[in-house]
């Protein structure tokens, strides 16, 4: 029996309004409130059910890697079926809202206002992969204790077998990232390790381990109540469903919206309350790219789409870029910023991550020549797929898209120094040199 | 077992090759085990020149390593099979249980023990990962210098000049690069490489010191438990036994 | 062998999954042996760290590979065969 038809048996609960899957409004949903509005928490005859409910939906992961959540979901499960038998063998859940992208808002605002179906995910996903155990990681900052009270109203409202941890991410960029918050649960410090073993086989404790996005887990948790079908019925046939978007910028009414998957960037900017012209987005976060406006106006906000654009969606990031801004004196601050976070594991990220962001300085506050440019464009093709986590990508990324998109500024900055827009910044808020990566194990 | 004759004074009993071939072996084998451990150390500070990659120095090093095996089997062997000292095989792997010169021939059952470990675990070494071949590894600093040692004390040609001169080239050499490798490490561990300094300094002092005061001393041969039997059986060969 | 015969054969081999080389990033300390023996395969970054050719290795080069495998000091580089 599919879900729709198993949950309508049981509560006619009609689903939520498409522009409001995830958030009902500003206010947190208590555990009544959560059940009055989307149904008691489904049950499902078989772990695959849920499964393949989740594969047929196509949600992809919300955290930026945008891997399907239904793959993870069979990987896992099936890694369980091949362990010990038993709780020696038992899967873990990591439920992961550590948003460690300075940018980002969206988990810290889903955690508070919905945190039960987040919650509900991490209960379903957990009986779907045989997991005895979930950790909830949410950003240093977070309030830990309010997500603590949530656990604890569930678990005194219905008996649960599943033990839910929470705890605060450590402060650093690399700190969310899947491998550094299993290193973490195995006694490491929070930095990335080197795949393999992959997570889902051996990841917490051995075991096999689920790394999803809270925001993915709350989608989960829809799908549970609503069917695939429903959660198509929004967004893109490529990339169905909706998504947590932060907007940030000049802009009349910044912050976390939910938006179909597919939703021409324009449009959501414009829904944003962006009224001003603007030179540019930078799509995805720090370690993301930029796209030019208004060209890319009409670019869908989703993975596929902005792929075409040379960008991607990575953590829903959408920051714009005033007119009166220089994206190269923005790229090299949030360059620095991407070298001083590295964990100095790998040697071509721990050397090529600083000489980066020294020649973006030089590009963006100085006169560069010829050669530095060339420099840069080595690196950025020197660094991707080098290190054991994304971050030189990121960078190499984030600097590629930025000489490609700011060219004029390039030539003006070549020709005759810096811009007066130089000074204008910094428009995108990077975090203090002082923001260091605690590399001591817990 | 051989019958041979030689001219002149010298008794020739079936153990005469054998003997010879006991010292000469281990010799070689020291010289070797000096040669392998040297380019383990200058793997270690990672030299190489234009003409002298890495890869030359990794793989002379295992070569040389095999090789002093060969050349310590040899040397095990024909001990062994020298009747006129009774040193069964056990001797060289058991230290200490032998009844000629137990400490410094159970000194090169340990070498030889320290040898086929390090050995082994090199050669499985994508098997068992890399902190175990590690910890095994560093064994190798104590393999080579109580190889050293087992020659000085157990060997009958240790009062020779040239023989001296060797053991002190190869002890130079050794020391040299150990302290290269120690200056090497000390940017990043600077109390354990000063600590370790220190320890090869003493132990080249030590070594000396006990040199003189040992085997080089008259009545060593004694001391370090060669029996009356050993010597009267010798004596009565015609071999000329130092006292 | 004539080049199309090789080439056919080559194809029919390839088929079966050809190893790869791979390198952990954390393990390595660009001590550089590897680019030594696989030049071909393996060319050295301005900080002496392994850029490694993207695909199969070829079977000419699988002993080297394997050589270069053995000999690495940290047991960074290794040859998986993708699944």
């Amino acid at each position: 029996m599919t879900a729709p038809e198993f949950a309508a048996a049981e509560t006619a609960q009609p689903p939520p309004p498409d522009e409001l899957r995830l958030i009902a409004g500003g206010e947190p949903l208590s555990l009544a409130a959560h059940i009055h509005r989307y149904g008691p928490l489904p049950r499902f005859g078989a772990p695959t059910e849920l499964i393949a409910e989740v594969e047929q939906s196509g949600l992809t992961g919300r955290g930026g890697g945008a891997f399907p959540a239904g793959r993870k979901l069979r990987a896992v499960a099936e890694a369980r079926r091949r362990s010990r038998p038993g709780r020696a063998g038992a899967a873990v859940v990591v439920a992961n809202g550590s948003e460690s992208e300075p940018l980002s808002s969206k988990d810290a605002v889903l955690l508070r206002l919905a945190p039960h179906l987040v919650l509900d995910g991490i209960a379903l996903c957990a009986e779907a992969v045989g997991a005895d155990r979930a950790y909830l990681w949410a950003h240093n900052g977070s309030s830990t204790q309010a997500l603590a009270a949530a656990i604890t109203e569930r678990s005194s409202a219905r008996s649960s077998l599943l033990r839910v941890q929470v705890t605060e991410t450590p402060a650093g960029y690399l700190s969310g990232q899947e491998t550094a918050l299993i290193n973490v649960l195995n006694g490491g410090p929070a930095l990335p390790t080197f795949v393999p073993p992959r997570p889902a086989e051996k990841g917490a404790h051995r075991r096999p381990t689920l790394v999803l996005n809270v925001e993915t887990l709350a989608h989960v948790a829809l799908i549970a109540r609503y069917g695939a079908p429903w959660f198509r019925s929004v967004g893109a046939p490529d990339a169905p469903g909706t998504a947590l978007v932060t907007v940030t910028g000049p802009v009349d009414r910044p912050g976390v919206r939910e938006i179909p998957l597919g939703t021409p960037l324009g449009e959501v900017l414009r829904r944003s309350g962006l009224t001003r012209s603007a030179q540019a987005v930078l799509t995805g976060g720090y370690f993301g790219t930029w796209v030019e406006l208004p060209a890319a106006s009409s670019v869908p906000v989703s993975e596929p789409g902005l792929r075409t654009a040379g960008a991607a969606l990575g953590a829903g990031v959408l920051a714009v870029l005033p007119d009166a801004a220089c994206g190269l004196a923005e790229t090299a601050r949030i360059t620095g910023f991407l070298a001083r976070q590295s964990a100095g594991q790998c040697g071509p990220c721990r050397n090529g991550l600083p000489a980066l962001a020294e020649a973006m300085h030089h590009i963006a506050f100085g006169q560069p020549s010829p050669e530095v440019i060339r420099w840069v464009q080595q690196l950025t093709v020197l660094l991707p797929r080098r290190g054991a986590c994304h971050l030189p990508d990121g960078a190499a990324g984030l600097v590629a898209s930025a000489l490609r998109v700011f060219a004029a500024d390039l030539a003006k900055h070549t020709g005759s120094g810096p811009c007066a827009h130089v000074a204008a910044g910094p428009v995108l808020p990077v975090p203090a040199a002082g923001l260091v990566v605690d590399r001591s194990a817990p | 077992m051989m019958a041979t004759t030689h001219a002149a004074a010298i008794v020739v009993n079936s153990s005469t090759p054998l003997w010879y071939a006991t010292r000469a072996t281990g010799l070689v084998a020291l010289v070797l085990l000096t040669a392998s451990m040297a380019l383990g150390l200058l793997s270690s500070v990672r030299f190489e020149r234009p003409n002298w990659p890495r890869f030359v120095t990794l793989g002379l090093h295992r070569n040389l390593t095999l090789l002093a095996l060969a050349f310590t089997v040899a040397h095990v062997l024909t001990t062994v099979l020298d009747s006129f000292v009774s040193i069964p095989l056990p001797d060289a792997f058991i230290p200490f249980i032998s009844s000629y010169r137990p400490i410094w021939v159970g000194l090169g059952a340990i070498a030889f023990d320290l040898m086929l470990a390090l050995i082994v675990t090199s050669l499985l070494r994508t098997r068992i990962g890399l902190r175990s071949w590690r910890l095994v590894h560093w064994t190798a600093y104590l393999c080579w210098p109580v190889a050293v040692l087992h020659g000085l004390g157990t060997g009958t040609d240790t009062p020779t000049t040239w023989v001296l001169v060797l053991t002190a080239c190869c002890v130079l050499v050794i020391a040299a690069l150990t302290l290269w490798r120690l200056a090497r490490a000390w940017p990043a561990r600077p109390v354990a490489s000063t600590v370790a300094v220190v320890l090869v300094v003493i132990t080249v002092i030590a070594g000396g010191a006990w040199l003189r005061a040992g085997p080089l001393s008259p009545h060593w041969s004694t001391r370090s438990g060669t029996t009356t039997a050993h010597s009267a059986g010798a004596s009565a060969a015609g071999y000329g036994v130092r006292e | 062998m004539s080049q199309r015969h090789e080439s056919q054969s080559q194809q029919s081999v390839g088929r079966l999954r050809r190893p790869e080389l791979q390198v952990n990033p954390i393990a390595c300390e660009a001590h550089g042996i590897c680019i030594e023996l696989l030049p071909e395969l393996i060319t050295t970054d301005p900080w002496g760290y392994p850029v490694l050719r993207p695909g199969p290795v070829p079977l000419h080069l699988q002993d080297l590979a394997r050589r270069a495998v053995a000999d690495c000091p940290t047991l960074a580089l290794r040859l998986v065969t993708p699944d």
